[in-house]
């Protein structure tokens, strides 16, 4: 018998007035599985990610996690389901200290006591250790980022969803990060990353679906991707106009 | 450290956290010292004097509830006064039909609280659970407090009575006329001789005053330092966030939403306490922009900064109200450039550069930004 999926979306689809921004994805994700979502601007990604996490519900269609219908179910309780989120922008909180940021998701699931180990496991895993009763204001960009990773991974999370996890970081910092999300799948969390970066992409040697105009465009693994001729017709075609905008982000 | 001092600062944990300004103990000591002054105010001020400055400490209500919501949790409203305007009507009316059967206004002042908590769930309801965002529930509360004024505007015919009370146009309700009843003020008591009487002229509700403002901002910092003032914040940066991180948004927004209405309608039944009267014009535009100003001249995201300025700036205002209509143009300015210099606040500012100054000299972490000190 094959091993009930993580997430499965059936037929979902999404329209914003007269536009159709996610028409009739099928997806499937395994525990354990990680999958980068590529396509232009446009192509329906951001749509698709909101929809997983719950922030809007489609029109049509159905998203299921582990075996559950939840198209329904407001982010706050998929949350709570298993989904962790890491939105693309710098969705930390600034006004509070790292501690505080860490604490708001972990004090669903922990005691006093066990918080505090907790903490100081997810500070060494996110290289912030000594940083904790600082403002989150006050650090660099790239330990934002990963703080970010850090608050969706403190949910205990069985699905990870990330929206372009490397956006603004050097080299290096991508680096890392995309060892640290193979290393959580290797231990079971299903991640799915959105992602227009294909150096990143290409980094994570994940399984890869293209959107285009809404719909799978084309599914496989990257190297079969990269060798697809349509998907280097409309990516790359797309991508030479995204360039000034990737420059920009790599700025520190 | 003492022993004295860390008792001190374990007494002060509750209230004391990173997120408001003023933690040091030199500012405990202030506070103490600014308590025992209102404590004995009565003695040197005099009769008219101590009626004015009830008055202004009726807004401080309203204010905290503003800065909570719009300082601490991002909802900006600019109809909160339609909550102290439906707390005065609500306790007026129920109070002008009551004071004579019941001899108190107990159950008016239950009214005076409940009503517009129940409209703020109302309303609070659509918009959080609609998921209106910013600017849209600053306007929608706009237009429900205007409607408010425009309905009771046109309730002067003798139609527009509830029970004894007559709504009374754009005079509100008072005592017009032998024929209309005026609101009581409130008189509260467990027995029928020995009720209290909290008139504006009294130096009972003074001391009212005083002790629900101690109590409210005390309250509101520990509030805002517990782990639901975190996510309040966290709601304020970023709600589509706070959602992943398991919360639900629209719930704690409605609540915080609820009871900023609460405090609000405080403020409308001590008003009406003090003066027996209350017309439409709470529910118009300068009425609701005021609190608006105050809290974010003086530093909405300081409770502190909100209490010293609404009282500061409701005295500046009386003071220049005496020179006329170009007083306003002058107050203005005197807004216009506070916010402009110090767009986080003058008092907020101000208190962070004496901060700043005590932690050069070693006084004390008591900057905003400083290291969490409990």
């Amino acid at each position: 018998m094959a091993a009930e999926p993580l997430l499965e979306t059936r037929a979902v689809s999404k329209r914003f007035g007269g536009v159709q921004a996610v028409s009739e994805v099928s997806l499937k994700l395994a525990p354990g599985e990680l999958r980068c979502i590529i396509g232009p601007n446009g192509a329906g990604k951001s749509t698709l990610f909101k929809l997983l996490l719950g922030s809007i519900a489609p029109d049509e269609g159905t998203i299921h996690f582990q075996g559950r219908d939840v198209t329904r179910l407001q982010p706050h309780e998929r949350a709570h389901l298993g989904i962790g989120v890491k939105f693309q922008n710098l969705a930390v909180y600034n006004a509070l200290t790292v501690r505080h940021n860490l604490l708001l998701p972990l004090r669903h699931q922990f005691g006093s006591r066990e918080v505090e180990d907790e903490i100081a496991r997810l500070l060494a895993r996110l290289n912030l250790v000594g940083t904790e009763d600082r403002l989150v204001g006050s650090l660099a960009h790239g330990q934002k980022q990963w703080l970010a990773i850090g608050m969706a991974l403190a949910m205990r999370p069985k699905l990870l969803l990330l929206d372009e996890p490397t956006a603004g970081m050097g080299t290096e910092e991508s680096s890392a990060t995309g060892a640290l999300i193979q290393a959580v799948t290797a231990e079971g969390v299903g991640a799915i990353v959105v992602e227009h970066d294909m150096a990143f992409v290409r980094e994570l040697k994940a399984p890869v679906t293209v959107l285009h105009y809404g719909r799978v465009f084309a599914e496989g693994s990257f190297a079969a991707i990269e060798a697809h001729e349509e998907v280097r017709r409309i990516y790359l075609g797309a991508a030479r106009s995204e360039r000034p905008r990737r420059l920009r982000n790599r700025q520190p | 450290m003492l022993p004295l001092a860390r008792l001190i600062d374990r007494a002060l944990g509750p209230v004391n956290g990173p997120l408001e300004t003023g933690r040091s103990p030199p500012f405990w000591l202030i506070f103490l010292g600014v308590v025992a002054v209102l404590v004995i105010a009565p003695s040197f001020l005099s009769r008219y004097e101590l009626l004015n400055f009830s008055n202004f400490l009726t807004n401080i209500f309203l204010a905290l509830g503003l800065c909570l919501i719009w300082g601490y949790a991002g909802i900006l409203s600019l109809g909160q006064s339609a909550f102290l305007g439906l707390g005065g009507y609500a306790y007026g009316v129920v109070g002008i039909n009551l004071i004579e059967a019941h001899g108190n206004t107990w159950l008016a002042l239950l009214a005076g609280l409940g009503f517009p908590v129940l409209v703020a769930a109302l309303l609070g309801w659509i918009m959080f659970y609609a998921r209106l965002k910013g600017v849209y529930v600053a306007i929608l509360m706009l237009v429900v407090t205007l409607l408010i004024e425009t309905f009771l505007n046109q309730t002067a015919g003798q139609g527009w009575s509830i029970g004894l009370a007559h709504l009374g146009g754009n005079n509100g309700l008072g005592r017009f006329s032998g024929v209309i009843r005026e609101p009581p003020s409130l008189t509260l008591g467990f027995s029928a001789d020995a009720m209290m009487i909290f008139g504006g002229k009294t130096r009972a509700f003074y001391y009212l005053i005083v002790g629900l403002g101690v109590v409210s901002y005390l309250g509101l910092r520990a509030l805002v330092n517990s782990r639901l003032g975190h996510v309040l914040v966290a709601i304020r940066e970023d709600p589509d966030r706070t959602e992943t991180l398991g919360y639900d948004v629209r719930r704690l927004q409605l609540g915080v939403f609820c009871l900023s209405a609460l405090l609000a309608s405080l403020s409308g039944i001590l008003y009406v306490s003090w003066g027996n009267f209350i017309t439409p014009n709470v529910f118009g535009v300068y009425y609701n922009i005021l609190p608006v100003i105050w809290v974010a001249v003086a530093g909405r995201k300081s409770l502190t900064a909100t209490v010293l300025g609404a009282v500061f700036l409701v005295w500046l205002s009386q003071k220049l109200a005496i020179q006329g209509d170009i007083a306003f143009v002058v107050l203005g300015f005197i807004l216009l450039g506070g916010m402009m210099l110090l767009p986080e606040g003058v008092i907020t500012g101000i208190g962070e550069r004496i901060g700043r100054l005590f932690d050069r000299l070693g006084i004390g972490a008591a900057t905003r930004g400083g290291r969490h000190g409990g």
